[in-house]
């Protein structure tokens, strides 16, 4: 299984995905560098100890900020975990790359799972540099949460849709063709997103309790099909603490509409998401078991 | 020694959907064999080499490998195997794709060392081992093939077509290299379109064809090898051949050889003349032959021209599939 875990870091390598990732993520890095000096320079500079709104602001850009790097960071981790593995399977048996490998003494299980933490391991590497650097370039010219238990919950949530989606991914690539399954993983993650759009946007659009209510059951089930998205709210309300604010604040206003929900993400969908990682992997080991090649 | 036999296959089956896939294939091939799988193409063959190296299950019947059941760890340690259809990953270099093979073996680096540079001489890729594979023509990529299904030292190696790329000199290599490895007492299931391979390297055969076995056994009886000699004869007379024939006691008859074997050439027979004639007599060995010449001669015949033609496999390949139905690669 090392053998496999290896030879997937070294493919994602020389193919230079990761490096193609980490040129962007450079660029993206110096762009989010000058919109965050220009965010930070809003501060309003009256944040004293007998001046709660002050304080408040400063977390909202601070807030707002970090928003907008991890909108974008949630969408690179999504699509590199997708667009590394959606046609290991498919698109290696179309090639003719399995023909020649399974026949060697390898348990089919341990190529699976070699493949899956080699795609796991780097997905996870890539989102802790990119968390970090999002954080490291915040804190530069705003205010961000410093608690270490906070981060690391973030930081887990943030990176957990890697195995998610790259279990959801592999699990395609087992049943589709190469290009069915990218078309299906992208469109997959796409339909979560609008869910995700479609719960931030329903709180400001002021509707009438049967009209929410509809869109609840609507996002709610978009968000159990594909919870990359809930899990992505989730982090940034561990990362704010939104649950503690909510009540304190107007939640549907100002900076605070990038993170803006209807309802926080709650615990037991966090179970959920982790249970549907294990049950979506386990299907597309026992569906690469039984596969003809 | 264990009369285990290398491959044993009991009424294997690969149904599909569709009605292709291969029927009841029953064959036993020993240890140290070297078994030809014919047939037109869309017959099976594949199929049938692909359950026996654990790629698809079947779905009905049993088989081994060295005993062992198919798709098994232990009978997958004692195979190599050289898919028609494949590609190595072409953003590794020649030696590490040898070399991923080889870990995946379990053979300790110490034995890769020295074996994966000899294997990949052997081969005909030498130094070009560290080129990556994206730059390796079709015919490379064979020879790579072959590295990969050696590397292990198998006891039994599954060939699908294993020089359907190569140029003739490359096939020709790779017919020196599976003497070399029938010499040494390995297994070769050998599936080739051409005929040849199987006909100068394989001990038996089977003929397969629309998924079900037609003909099996050892290639010298399935070809029934006997000469036909043509002697090319002047001063003939229908008296002097039932001389011949009730002198000899062979059956000696007037046909002219098949064209575009043993250098016979129809296009360069000279005009017609009645007493010049083609003669053919099936003969067990050269001195029959060297008798009947003699006796032509002293019959007062002329002999011009003796050409002597072996039934080939190819001719045997036609006969055994001519008049059939055959479902082939499409729908």
């Amino acid at each position: 299984m090392r053998t496999i875990l290896a030879m997937t870091w070294k493919e994602m390598l020389r193919k230079k995905v990761m490096l193609l990732t980490l040129l962007l993520t450079v660029v993206f890095l110096i762009a989010f560098w000058f919109v965050a000096d220009t965010v930070g320079r809003n501060d309003p500079n009256t944040g004293t100890l007998g001046n709660g709104n002050g304080l408040f602001m400063q977390y909202m850009n601070g807030a707002f900020i970090l928003s907008l790097g991890f909108f974008f960071g949630a969408f690179v981790i999504a699509f590199l975990a997708i667009f590394s593995s959606f046609s290991v399977i498919a698109g290696e048996a179309e090639q003719g790359v399995m023909q020649a490998l399974l026949p060697r003494p390898l348990p089919r299980w341990k190529w699976y799972l070699g493949r899956w933490l080699g795609f796991v391991t780097l997905g996870t590497i890539y989102a802790l540099i990119l968390f970090t650097a999002i954080l490291l370039i915040t804190s530069a010219h705003a205010n961000v949460p410093r608690d270490a238990a906070v981060l690391v919950k973030s930081f887990l949530l943030f990176a957990s849709v890697v195995p998610l989606l790259i279990s959801v991914s592999m699990l395609g690539s087992g049943l589709f063709s190469a290009l069915g399954n990218g078309v299906f993983m992208t469109m997959l993650y796409g339909a979560g997103f609008l869910g995700g759009m479609v719960d931030k946007l329903s709180g400001s659009l002021r509707l009438e309790d049967d009209g929410l209510k509809v869109l609840n059951n609507l996002t709610g089930m978009i968000s159990m099909i594909m919870p990359a998205d809930t899990l992505q709210r989730r982090m940034t309300v561990e990362l704010f603490s939104l649950k503690d604010l909510n009540g304190m604040v107007s939640m549907n206003s100002g900076a605070l509409t990038l993170m803006n929900f209807n309802s926080f993400p709650s615990n037991t969908f966090v179970v959920y998401a982790v249970i549907y990682t294990v049950v979506i992997f386990g299907l597309g080991l026992l569906r690469f078991q039984r596969k003809d090649l | 020694m264990s009369s285990i036999p290398a491959i044993d296959a009991n009424a294997l089956t690969k149904a599909y959907p569709n009605g292709r896939g291969c029927q009841d294939v029953t064959l036993t091939v020993g240890k140290g064999e070297a078994f030809g799988f014919l047939g037109p193409n869309g017959a099976g063959k594949s199929t049938f080499v692909k359950m026996l190296v654990g790629l698809i299950s079947p779905t009905d019947g049993q088989a081994s490998i060295l005993g062992h059941p198919l798709g098994s760890i232990e009978a997958k340690m004692k195979i190599g195997y050289l898919p028609e259809l494949y590609r190595y990953q072409d953003w590794l270099t020649g030696e590490e794709v040898v070399r991923l093979h080889a870990k995946l073996c379990r053979i300790p680096k110490s034995v890769m060392d020295q074996r994966i540079p000899q294997l990949l001489q052997e081969v005909g890729i030498g130094l070009r081992g560290g080129d990556r594979v994206k730059h390796y023509s079709k015919g490379m990529q064979q020879r790579l093939g072959l590295a990969c299904a050696l590397v292990n030292d198998p006891e039994i190696l599954f060939l699908d077509e294993p020089s359907s790329a190569l140029d003739p000199i490359g096939r020709m290599e790779v017919r020196k290299i599976l003497q070399r490895l029938k010499e040494r007492g390995i297994t070769i299931f050998l599936n080739s379109h051409l005929l040849e391979d199987v006909e100068v390297l394989c001990d038996r055969m089977a003929l397969l064809s629309n998924g079900a076995v037609l003909r099996h056994g050892k290639v010298a009886e399935m070809l029934n090898k006997r000469t036909n000699w043509h002697f090319k004869v002047g001063g003939y007379t229908p008296f002097l051949l039932s001389w011949l024939n009730e002198h000899t006691g062979l059956t000696i008859r007037q046909s002219v050889p098949a064209a575009g074997k043993s250098g016979y050439d129809p296009a360069q027979e000279g005009e017609s003349d009645s007493s010049i004639v083609w003669l053919a007599a099936e003969l067990d060995h050269e001195e029959q032959a060297g008798w009947l010449n003699g006796l032509m001669v002293q019959q007062g015949m002329t002999l011009y021209q003796v050409i002597r033609q072996t039934e080939r496999l190819e001719d045997w390949f036609m006969d055994a599939v001519a008049g059939l139905s055959h479902r082939g690669e499409k729908e």
